[in-house]
């Protein structure tokens, strides 16, 4: 018969090589019904264990102890420990236990957020991630509670550092989902609207079986952000998107699709008066401080159209077009564009002129040949490995069987058993 | 809670590093559970983000301060004005913040350096927004008086017209390294090597 006991020391005893790692992983997997059985008993024998060498042992008896609710004075302790234990443990040993693993930084999570303080869940968290994940392409289950930690605790700067890494491995579609969403809010707040508008656009044309109100509100930021950072935003989404989303996005959106009409027309006044009227909408979606931006943006918007009309104008002119109330005022608004590279232009105040100017990029500098040499390497990994793709899916024996039956019914003189190549 | 990083760094002017090493402690000691919130260098660390230029760090890191912190340390306060005038874009705005306190022992320096670094970057937008600009604007932008700000303006190759009080911008040119090496002509190579494959 099994005990705790004889399960600690095979951890200590089998902990060493890889190969023992994997014997021992064998014998944990039948001792999980004992380590259930014993959970309230097993916390004083994590202390017997270190977190760097037991790592895989470790985990299970921590899986299991920390398997039953705990009262909240003792939050905080299991928070220390569980911390100690992410930040110490071997990243080779954890993730022959994927699933123990996500399941304890969890409940870690969990307690974090009982105690009210997500800050202390952001840097375990990280590490955790890095040592979960095979690759930086790999999404794990952690990422979008990592990101909601980062949200809540207001360290958006830090939540940046997964969303640089591309995605291309993902697991579960609803971990997906969370992810662009919570990045798309992060990248919001540090204005980065070109990342931000990527993820959201990820959220919005993922496949999905069934509406879901991630994707209902994505699409909703995904409008304003359009606007704020395009000047612009098209109602049909593209043909590769789900047809759930194709049909029934909008319907939630309404108030959103009527703010688009509204700026179309370019007149910052009816703008200004729709939002007020619906302003209550805005303030429960909790998007208002972004509706506000929309705002603001038009009048950008409409000093870049100026830009495209006239090569010179005075001040005065383009507070008169775009509604603003002195030549001082414009002048401020241009000097600003100016400053986030929107425009080109030269300010004259001695005849109180604006000058209109090209891109005086001319794409020969050094720098700019960089920046296209590394667009282009990124494009070639992409494209190698849409064809490892494309190649892996043309091996798939379902995928095989079910094209193979297809072309039977269509034609049948054309049936090929080893299709040659696919047009996506 | 252990400084001592931090305080190298303030020590040797390292001031683009503040942020960071500040975020970075900050996460340490809430991992650790420590309450740090009451002897958190509040002002030093939303200073170090607008060195760096990072106001929404910045505005997000005001928004966590505890509202017994905002009332018992008029310092923090100081300096989330200027914040607050960089956030609006209010360039004026920002000097009279800066003059407006005075500052601790600690933050001196860096508020000090913070002001030369922005009155640096005024500088540059003027330089690259303006081909005429009153001296009374120049001196608002740059936060100096008159006679320093034509001074500064005259140094930097600009010339004044004493009749209408306007400088005429001289845009400098940029002079920038074009040299290209044979890796060059090996990654074009692999490009066309690619297409073709």
């Amino acid at each position: 018969m099994n005990s705790v006991e004889s399960v600690v020391a095979q951890i200590q005893g089998l902990s060493s090589s890889a190969d023992d790692v994997t014997h021992l992983h064998g014998l944990l997997k039948q001792s999980e019904e004992l380590l259930q059985s014993e959970s309230t008993r097993l916390a004083p024998f994590l202390a017997e264990l270190d977190p760097s060498k037991h790592s895989l042992g470790y985990l299970y008896i921590l899986e299991a102890c920390t398997a039953a609710p705990n009262a909240k004075e003792q939050a905080n302790e299991l928070v220390l420990s569980i911390a100690r234990f992410l930040n110490d443990c071997a990243a080779e040993q954890i993730r022959l236990a994927p699933d123990k693993f996500v399941s304890v930084c969890k409940r870690f999570k969990d307690q974090v957020m009982l105690l009210e303080t997500p800050m202390r869940g952001v840097a375990p968290l990280l590490t955790a991630i890095r040592k979960l994940q095979p690759s930086s392409e790999h999404l794990t289950s952690l990422h979008p509670d990592f990101l909601l930690l980062c949200l809540l605790a207001k360290c958006y700067k830090t939540g940046l550092c997964v969303l640089e890494h591309d995605i291309f491995e993902v697991d579960q579609p609803r971990d997906f989902f969370l992810y662009c969403y919570y990045g798309g809010m992060i990248c919001i707040g540090q204005k980065r609207y070109r990342k931000a508008l990527e993820l959201l656009h990820n959220v919005v044309t993922a496949p999905m079986s069934t509406i879901n109100a991630i994707a209902v509100e994505a699409y909703k930021k995904y409008i304003l952000i359009s606007l704020i950072h395009l000047g612009q935003f098209s109602t049909s989404l593209p043909k590769y998107a789900s047809s759930v989303a194709q049909r029934n996005l909008k319907n939630f959106s309404q108030p959103y699709i009527e703010l688009v009409t509204c700026y179309v027309n370019g007149k910052i006044s009816e703008l200004e008066a729709y939002v007020q009227a619906n302003r209550e909408i805005f303030e429960i979606d909790r998007n208002l401080g972004l509706v506000k931006q929309v705002v603001s943006s038009m009048y950008k918007r409409n000093i870049q159209r100026l830009t495209q009309t006239y090569l010179t104008l005075s001040l005065q002119d383009i507070a008169n077009t775009v509604q603003l109330n002195s030549p001082k005022e414009a002048e401020m608004h241009v000097l600003q564009m100016i400053q986030d590279g929107e425009i080109y232009a030269t300010i004259n105040q001695k005849d109180g002129m604006v000058r209109f100017l090209e891109d005086p990029e001319q794409y020969k500098t050094c720098e700019m040949i960089e920046r296209i040499d590394s667009s282009i390497q990124r494009i070639m990994t992409l494209s190698k490995k849409l064809t490892a793709m494309d190649e892996h899916m043309s091996c798939d024996s379902q995928y095989l069987a079910k094209a193979g039956r297809e072309r039977q019914r269509f034609d049948f003189d054309d049936f090929d058993t080893v299709p040659q190549k696919f047009n996506i | 809670m252990d400084f001592s990083v931090l305080s190298d760094a303030m020590a040797s002017k390292s001031f683009e590093k503040i942020a960071d090493i500040c975020d970075e402690l900050m996460l340490q000691a809430a991992t650790q559970g420590i309450a740090f919130n009451d002897e958190w260098p509040y002002a030093i660390h939303l200073l170090g983000h607008f060195y760096v230029d990072d106001i929404n760090s910045a505005r997000f890191l005001w928004k966590s301060i505890p509202s017994s912190i905002k009332e018992s340390q008029p310092e923090v306060v100081a300096v989330w004005r200027i914040g607050q005038k960089l956030w609006m874009r209010d360039y004026v705005g920002v000097y009279e913040a800066i003059h407006g306190f005075s500052w601790s022992h600690e933050a001196r320096d860096l508020v000090a350096s913070f002001s030369e670094l922005y009155t640096k970057k005024m500088f540059e937008l003027l330089l690259s927004a303006y081909s005429t600009i009153s001296i009374q604007d120049t001196a608002l932008f740059l936060g100096m008086n008159e006679d320093d700000a034509t001074n500064y303006a005259l140094q930097h190759g600009w010339s004044v017209d004493p009749a209408s009080r306007m400088l005429t911008v001289k845009k400098q040119p940029v002079v920038t390294e074009q040299k290209l090496d044979s890796s060059k002509l090996q990654r074009l190579t692999e490009y066309v090597f690619h297409l073709e494959h």
